[in-house]
C-alpha cells in the first residue's frame, strides 16, 4: 500500500510539469521609426489551421484588420484574445511575455506565427514562423521589417 | 450700419463652423431611415452586451456598456443597417487621432483576467507581462 501511494505521489509529481510549462516569449522590436506596433502572437498546427491566439499587443480592435492573417483566421473576433491584450509596443523595445502553456504544443507540429502592423507602414503578416520545439528554445529567429528578433524559452 | 455687418460676419462664421462639424459625421443616414432605440438595444443583446446607455454621436446610435466579457465597450452603430461603425474598449485611450498605441496610454488589463479557453493555456493561469 505504501509503495502503491509512494509511486502514485511519485507519477503525479512527474506528470504535473509535463502537462503544463511556463514559456517566456520575448519579442524585441527594431528601431523602425514609427508608432507603437501591434503584434498578435497565435498558434497553427503543421497545414497552417489557427489553432487560438496567445497574445494580442495593441487595444483598439479597429486596427486589427491590419493583422491580416490572424483576422483571417478569426475573423477578427475580439473573444479569441480576452485576457490577453495588452499594449502595443513601441519601436525599439521589448515585448516579453510568461505563458503557462499547455505541453502537447512542443514537438506536435504546431507553429507560432507573429503578424505585425504599425499605423502608416506596411502590414506584415506572418513576419515571424517558428515551429514549436524543444529543440528550438532560446534561439533567436530575425523578423522581416518591425520584429528584430524572437525568442521563445523553456 | 458696421454694427449689422459685424454681427453678419459673426454668423456666418458661426454657421461656416456648423457645415464643417456636420461634415465630420461618422454616420450619414436621413433621420426618417434611423432604426428605432428598441432595434438597437436587440442588436446589442443578440451580441451578449449589456447596454447601459444608448446616445447619438457623430451621425450614429453609441452604445455604451459592457461585452460578453465584461469588458466596458463603446460601440458605434450606424443607424440605418446597424453596422457596427467602431468598436473600442474603454480602457483604452479615447483619443482617435492618436497613433496606433503608446504603452503608457495603453495598458494591458491588470487584475483577474484569465486568458481564453483554447487550448493552448493551462486551466486557470494568468499571463505575465514586462515591456
Amino acid at each position: 500500500m505504501k509503495t502503491l501511494l509512494a509511486t502514485l505521489a511519485l507519477t503525479t509529481a512527474l506528470s504535473a510539469p509535463a502537462l503544463a510549462a511556463p514559456v517566456t516569449l520575448t519579442t524585441n522590436l527594431s528601431n523602425y521609426g514609427g508608432d507603437g506596433a501591434y503584434l498578435a502572437l497565435y498558434v497553427t498546427d503543421s497545414k497552417g489551421v489557427y489553432k487560438g491566439s496567445l497574445w494580442m499587443a495593441g487595444g483598439k480592435a479597429k486596427y486589427y484588420k491590419h493583422l491580416s492573417d490572424w483576422n483571417r483566421a478569426t475573423g477578427g473576433n475580439t473573444a479569441e484574445i480576452s485576457g490577453i491584450t495588452g499594449a502595443s509596443v513601441g519601436a525599439g523595445r521589448q515585448l516579453k511575455i510568461t505563458l503557462d502553456l499547455a505541453d502537447a504544443l512542443f514537438d506536435a507540429g504546431y507553429e507560432l506565427h507573429i503578424d505585425a502592423a504599425v499605423e502608416d507602414f506596411r502590414d506584415s503578416p506572418s513576419e515571424v514562423v517558428v515551429p514549436l520545439t524543444r529543440a528550438g528554445a532560446n534561439k533567436p529567429v530575425a523578423g522581416r521589417h518591425y520584429i528584430q528578433d524572437f525568442t521563445y524559452g523553456l | 450700419m458696421k454694427k449689422y455687418l459685424i454681427a453678419t460676419t459673426f454668423l456666418a462664421g458661426i454657421a461656416a463652423a456648423g457645415v464643417a462639424l456636420a461634415d465630420d459625421d461618422d454616420c450619414n443616414v436621413a433621420m426618417s431611415n434611423w432604426q428605432p432605440r428598441e432595434a438597437v438595444k436587440a442588436m446589442a443583446e443578440a451580441q451578449g452586451w449589456s447596454v447601459r446607455r444608448i446616445k447619438t454621436d457623430d451621425g450614429c446610435y453609441e452604445i455604451d456598456g459592457r461585452d460578453a466579457q465584461g469588458r466596458e465597450i463603446e460601440v458605434k452603430v450606424d443607424p440605418g443597417t446597424l453596422a457596427i461603425v467602431e468598436m473600442e474598449y474603454e480602457d483604452d485611450d479615447d483619443d482617435d487621432d492618436d497613433d496606433y498605441g503608446e504603452s503608457r496610454q495603453n495598458a494591458a488589463p491588470a487584475g483577474s483576467v484569465a486568458p481564453p479557453d483554447n487550448g493552448l493555456f493551462t486551466p486557470g493561469s494568468k499571463p505575465v507581462v514586462k515591456q
